[in-house]
């Protein structure tokens, strides 16, 4: 049941129309933005922009690549943003993403700063400075009524690939092999980024070498500190109050008794 | 002061009030549980999965507020007090410092506190054992929540993102020992019977000089004097 998008690097060829059509899907206004230098425009994912072309330029072997990628919130299957949440506003889809529900959220921020991928962005408010969060939402509006995200749905050279996740393994594989050898141009190097230390992301990519950093993916990301806080600290904690306070009421009837006991004597 | 109740001819307690704690001590242990009570409250309120709609969407938007306003008041009292009374405060800390008979204290806690044995009760200053283990906590827990607080309001963005999250770790941890400490000093303070004196004392600033006798010995007498009893009820106890 669980669905997922497969985006191949290999292929994108850095149209952006996925940026505009998850604009345009999402209801999210342009930005701003001055020319840097490079092709990268916006600058950032922001709360806005959910989805952003960056471009990498680098020389290999005496040869120019050119790649590009689209960014956004890769979905873990254990996503640490989930684990550390502390209204529900985020939660993990039955379908498999991880979903959002802004008007839960309370801009507490954490979800940022516990994103292996520094995906979430806050909204700016007045009194508190950071507002709501807001990411990628695979589309949560489309998806459960059997569509295709707004991204996947515009892709003309079919990088981002939309579909039952197992499906999708199958034809990275069937992609990776083609393009090991057989593809007129050979990616000998080329891998699945499907990282375990989030549990598998629904945001798969086929990246071009086997060397995330180049394409700014974490090498290993990991919720781990998420994890030791949420699975450790926060029920030890619970224990430790509860007993507590059990230990205190305890403590004033047996103190009652034995104190009026006391008395009697 | 003598109290004569009615309808009885005799004397029944003979109360002299002796100071304990300044006006400006008081104010600020007050205004100490005033921010601390909301504080861990609006905290708990994130922390605890049970109160989670309280978090959620307006309401934690408020909450969050509210414990960032009570949280700048929770940070300088301690400051404002050692501005207005500097000298009080590094004599209070002095008192705060553990010695020997601290040790003790420990070993009886559990007889004296529950079954209301006192006899064996190692002589205490103006502050005992567990007053001064819940002072060591208040204080490490405030520097800690004082510091990881504010990395988490102003840092998001300016440290790395592995920093602050152990500092909300910490946080979190601080919570914990500092609001079961205070859980256990409230049930001394209001509800444990032999300890009315203390809050009377943080009420009034005042203590009676029995109570004073018996529970603060090294503050009423002196160190050496509270000893020298101490040693002697030892002995009669034995013979």
């Amino acid at each position: 049941m669980a669905k997922a998008m497969l985006i191949d690097v290999t292929k994108c060829m850095g149209c952006r129309g996925c940026q505009v059509a998850c604009k345009e899907w999402n209801d999210l206004p342009a930005e701003t933005t001055a020319c840097l230098g490079c092709y990268d425009n916006p600058e950032n994912l922001s709360p806005i922009t959910w989805n952003r072309v960056e471009f990498y330029e680098y020389e290999q072997n005496g040869q120019v690549n050119w790649f590009f990628r689209p960014v956004r919130c890769m979905h873990c299957l254990d996503a640490p943003c989930v684990r550390v949440c502390p209204t529900g506003a985020l939660y993990k889809h039955e379908l498999g993403f991880t979903a959002y529900d802004e008007s839960l959220c309370n801009g507490c921020g954490y979800c940022t700063q516990f994103c292996p991928f520094d995906v979430p962005r806050l909204k700016e408010t007045t009194f508190l400075g950071k507002g709501k969060s807001s990411k990628c939402t695979f589309c949560q509006d489309r998806v459960p009524a059997g569509q295709v995200p707004a991204c996947a749905k515009t892709c003309p050279p079919e990088a981002i690939q939309f579909g039952e996740r197992e499906e999708l393994m199958e034809k990275a594989q069937a992609r990776l092999a083609y393009l090991h050898n057989g593809a007129p141009r050979p990616f000998p190097e080329a891998v699945l980024y499907n990282p375990s230390g989030v549990g598998g992301t629904a945001m798969m990519y086929i990246l071009p070498e086997n060397n995330p950093g180049r394409f700014n993916l974490p090498k290993d990301p990991s919720g781990a500190v998420a994890n030791v806080w949420q699975k450790i600290i926060q029920p030890l904690g619970e224990v430790a109050l509860g007993a507590t306070v059990l230990g205190v009421i305890a403590a004033f009837f047996v103190t009652r008794r034995n104190i009026r006991m006391e008395e009697v004597e | 002061m003598t109290v004569r109740l009615k309808g009885t001819e005799r004397d029944v307690v003979t109360i002299r009030w002796i100071p304990k704690y300044t006006a400006m001590e008081r104010l600020g242990h007050w205004l100490h549980t005033a921010t601390f009570v909301p504080l861990a409250i609006t905290g708990l309120i994130l922390y605890v999965p049970l109160l989670q709609s309280l978090a959620q969407g307006q309401a934690g938007y408020f909450i969050r507020l509210v414990h960032r306003i009570t949280a700048v008041l929770f940070g300088l009292l301690p400051i404002l007090y050692l501005i207005i009374e500097p000298r009080r405060f590094i004599m209070s800390i002095r008192e705060f410092l553990f010695d020997k008979d601290d040790i003790g204290w420990v070993m009886n806690a559990f007889s004296y506190y529950l079954l209301g044995r006192h006899t064996a009760m190692p002589p205490q200053g103006r502050f005992n054992t567990g007053e001064k283990m819940n002072g060591l906590i208040m204080c490490a827990t405030w520097v800690a929540l004082g510091v990881t607080g504010l990395v988490m309001w102003f840092g998001k963005g300016a440290v790395s993102a592995g920093f602050f999250q152990w500092m909300v770790l910490i946080h979190d941890l601080a919570m914990i020992a500092a609001v079961c400490m205070f859980l256990v000093h409230l049930f001394l303070a209001v509800a444990h019977p032999l300890m009315w004196a203390g809050l009377v004392s943080m009420r009034f600033g005042v203590t009676s000089a029995a109570y004073a006798a018996e529970h603060h010995a090294k503050w009423y007498y002196g160190p050496k004097r509270a000893r020298q009893l101490y040693e002697e009820a030892k002995k009669k106890a034995a013979s």
